[in-house]
């Protein structure tokens, strides 16, 4: 990953001497991901990843998935603490949450789907339709529009020939506006499927889709 | 390593490690000393460590600055009940970029805090309610409390002494209101994050309806460093009233952005000055958010004077907030920028409340006519009417936080609104 063509993916300040590889940012213990089957139950509610590759047939809640449905629910009291992990399984298998995969979601931890739904709809990070193979989400609030955000959207529109909220035509990219995303000090901060690209400006852009395009899954 | 940019100012206690990823791991962080807070609280007991943290006078860091001790006094002792612990990572205040870096440099003091105050209050879980946005921190959270459990510093029996604490890391899914403490607790339950109306408070009816405390990341970090030091030593930095050392969170026009730790009662124009490098491009200093986009604005003479402490915000007519210090030049149209925040607000509004929900909205579009130049002078008067009805009148603040920036904007920079309304008028019209 340290061939990254700009800088510092998912890492702050724009100046040469920070210019660290993603390894060294993050430690190569933390690069790649969580297991699928979540690992100790303390964590089994966290997302592993985004992932590039959806599949919006993908089973929810079998094998893996469904060892780590167990461990989240090991860890609650109540089976309906476990609503908002379950909908983020579901969307990390099929890249939504579509009203089937909700009424699933109701079944399997004995809900109501008009609960789930009310429930699934109050959260801006399910995906209600299908998105792009990369979910574009730039922070235009303040700090990030202080810093020219704006120009970033432009630049990934131009980029993708899309509208906001519109998926481009290889279904690679769909650029979405973002709420501030806590790294206002490295503005602007895009975020990408799970990842943050902090420091992004209109220049970069072209880059970093190629980038993404050329990526492995 | 440096992190992003360091200053000689700084008094480094939380942030010591930022900028190093060795420092993620168990062993490394045992090495340094790590996990010594835990060992030395259950040699205390809940009531001292309770004792030296009121003593500490450390105060939350989520915002309202509230005295961390006091409130974990306030849970019950013997209510045969299960306790809580609730950790506040939903971070998403705009202009807040803190608890992040927190987490992903130094998760095990992250833990080592949420062990003590979960020791403190009775609680035999803790909840960490990290942002769903935040994946890459969650990964490392994750792997650093299933590392504390596999080294005996989590789970049942910790280090041998017969306390039983159990860490659940919690991923959310995208609502700045879920930041709110009963929100959380709502959001925690696989409720819609609504606010609930108190009393009852959380310490006494809080998660799934249990004693409950909820603490911000950073207030649980320094906890750590209050018990391995004790109180006296927290309160060599910062002031009589705001003691310790904050992390500021600083953005908009400064040479050099970042996070930086200071004492509390910092001067805020040294701060950008001298921490911060200036302001970008030589240009003049505009006005300030020294909290957080819910704290009213300042302009550059209240900024001279303003010391960065809950007192200091206060005498200048604002908040020290979570100390999300956002600065701007004197090429700021401050009218997009405020029109910018009520539409955060207005998207946010979790709708229960008619003033938040309608307010927030209606704010924002009238706020949108002026900064299109289709605005009157009178809108002014209304933005101000209609946010004052939104003060104190609903479940939670956030309704509050749309007025802050509106009104103080409309006092501060009435000539902006007024260049922006009188657009036309150059051309003539009356
Ligand atoms: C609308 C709203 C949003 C909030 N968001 C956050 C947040 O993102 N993080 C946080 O720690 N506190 C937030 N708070 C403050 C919490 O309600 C609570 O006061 C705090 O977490 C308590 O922790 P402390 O005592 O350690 O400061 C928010 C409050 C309101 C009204
Ligand atoms: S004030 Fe706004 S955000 Fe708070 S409870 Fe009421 S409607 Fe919801
Ligand atoms: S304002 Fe863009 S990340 Fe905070």
């Amino acid at each position: 990953m340290s061939d990254i063509p700009f800088k510092n993916p998912g890492w702050a300040g724009n100046t040469g001497e920070f210019n660290l590889s993603e390894e060294e940012v993050r430690g190569e213990d933390f690069v790649g991901t969580r297991p699928v089957h979540g690992g100790h139950a303390s964590g089994a509610g966290t997302m592993p990843y985004m992932l590039a590759k959806k599949d919006p047939d993908g089973a929810l809640f079998e094998g893996e998935y469904r060892e780590r449905l167990d461990k989240i629910l090991s860890r609650y009291p109540t089976g309906q603490a476990a609503l908002l992990p379950a909908l983020g399984l579901c969307q990390e298998i099929r890249g939504y949450v579509s009203p089937e995969s909700m009424d699933a979601v109701a079944e399997v931890l004995d809900l109501s789907p008009a609960y789930v739904r009310g429930v699934a709809t109050f959260y801006t990070m399910y995906n209600k339709r299908p998105v792009g193979k990369h979910l574009v989400q730039v922070c235009t609030n303040i700090s990030c529009n202080l810093a020219g955000a704006d120009e970033v959207v432009d630049a990934f529109l131009t980029y993708t020939d899309t509208e906001l909220g519109q998926t481009s035509e290889d279904g690679n990219f769909t650029v979405i506006e973002a709420e501030c995303l806590a790294a206002c000090g490295f503005p602007t901060c895009v975020q990408i499927n799970s990842r943050y690209f902090e420091n992004v400006t209109p220049a970069e852009v072209p880059k970093i889709c190629e980038h993404l395009k050329s990526e492995r899954e | 390593m440096a992190y992003p940019y360091v200053s000689d100012h700084e008094v480094r206690v939380l942030s010591k490690h930022f900028g190093d990823p060795s420092h993620r791991r168990i062993g490394t962080y045992v090495e340094r000393g790590g996990y010594g807070a835990v060992k030395k609280a259950f040699e205390m007991g809940p009531a001292q460590v309770i004792d030296e943290v009121k003593g500490s006078g450390l105060r939350g860091r989520g915002g309202a600055g509230f005295p961390t001790g006091v409130k974990w006094s306030f849970m019950p002792k013997d209510s045969g009940k299960p306790h809580y612990l609730l950790c506040n990572a939903d971070e998403s205040e705009p202009g807040t970029f803190k608890d992040r870096e927190l987490i992903r440099w130094n998760p095990h003091q992250l833990i080592e805090g949420c062990l003590i105050g979960a020791y403190a209050i009775g609680a035999k879980h803790a909840y960490i309610y990290c942002r769903g946005e935040f994946f890459e921190a969650n990964s490392i959270l994750a792997r650093a409390v299933e590392d504390a459990y596999e080294q005996g510093y989590a789970g049942k029996d910790i280090l041998g002494s017969g306390n039983d604490i159990e860490i659940t890391v919690h991923q959310g899914a995208g609502a700045y209101i879920c930041g709110e403490e009963t929100g959380l607790m709502n959001s925690l339950e696989g409720r819609r994050g609504q606010p609930r109306v108190k009393p009852p408070f959380p310490a006494a009816v809080g998660a799934f309806g249990m004693p409950s405390t909820i603490n911000n990341v950073e207030t649980l970090a320094a906890v750590k460093h209050i018990v391995d030091n004790g109180g006296d030593w927290y309160r060599q930095f910062g002031t009589e009233k705001s003691p310790g050392t904050k992390l500021f969170c600083v953005s908009g026009h400064v040479n050099k952005p970042g996070n930086y730790e200071l004492p509390l009662g910092f001067p805020l124009i040294k701060l950008i000055e001298e921490v911060c490098g200036g302001i970008r491009d030589g240009n003049a200093l505009k006005a300030v958010i020294p909290g957080g986009s819910s704290v009213p604005i300042i302009n550059a003479e209240e900024s001279s004077r303003c010391n960065l402490d809950y007192e200091g915000c206060e005498e200048v007519g604002t908040m020290l907030g979570c100390a999300s210090v956002i600065v701007m030049d004197d090429k700021t149209d401050i009218v997009k920028q405020v029109r910018r925040m009520v539409d955060f607000y207005a998207h946010e509004s979790c709708g229960q409340c008619t003033p938040c929900r309608e307010g927030s909205s209606w704010t924002a579009q009238i706020l949108k006519r002026i900064e299109y130049g289709r605005g009157t002078e009178e809108d002014l008067n209304t933005l101000m009417e209609m946010t004052q009805q939104m003060v104190g009148t609903t479940i939670c603040v956030l309704s509050d936080s749309v007025a802050a920036p509106v009104q103080s904007s409309i006092e501060k920079f009435r000539e902006d609104y007024l260049s922006l309304i009188r657009r036309d008028e150059k051309v003539g019209a009356a």
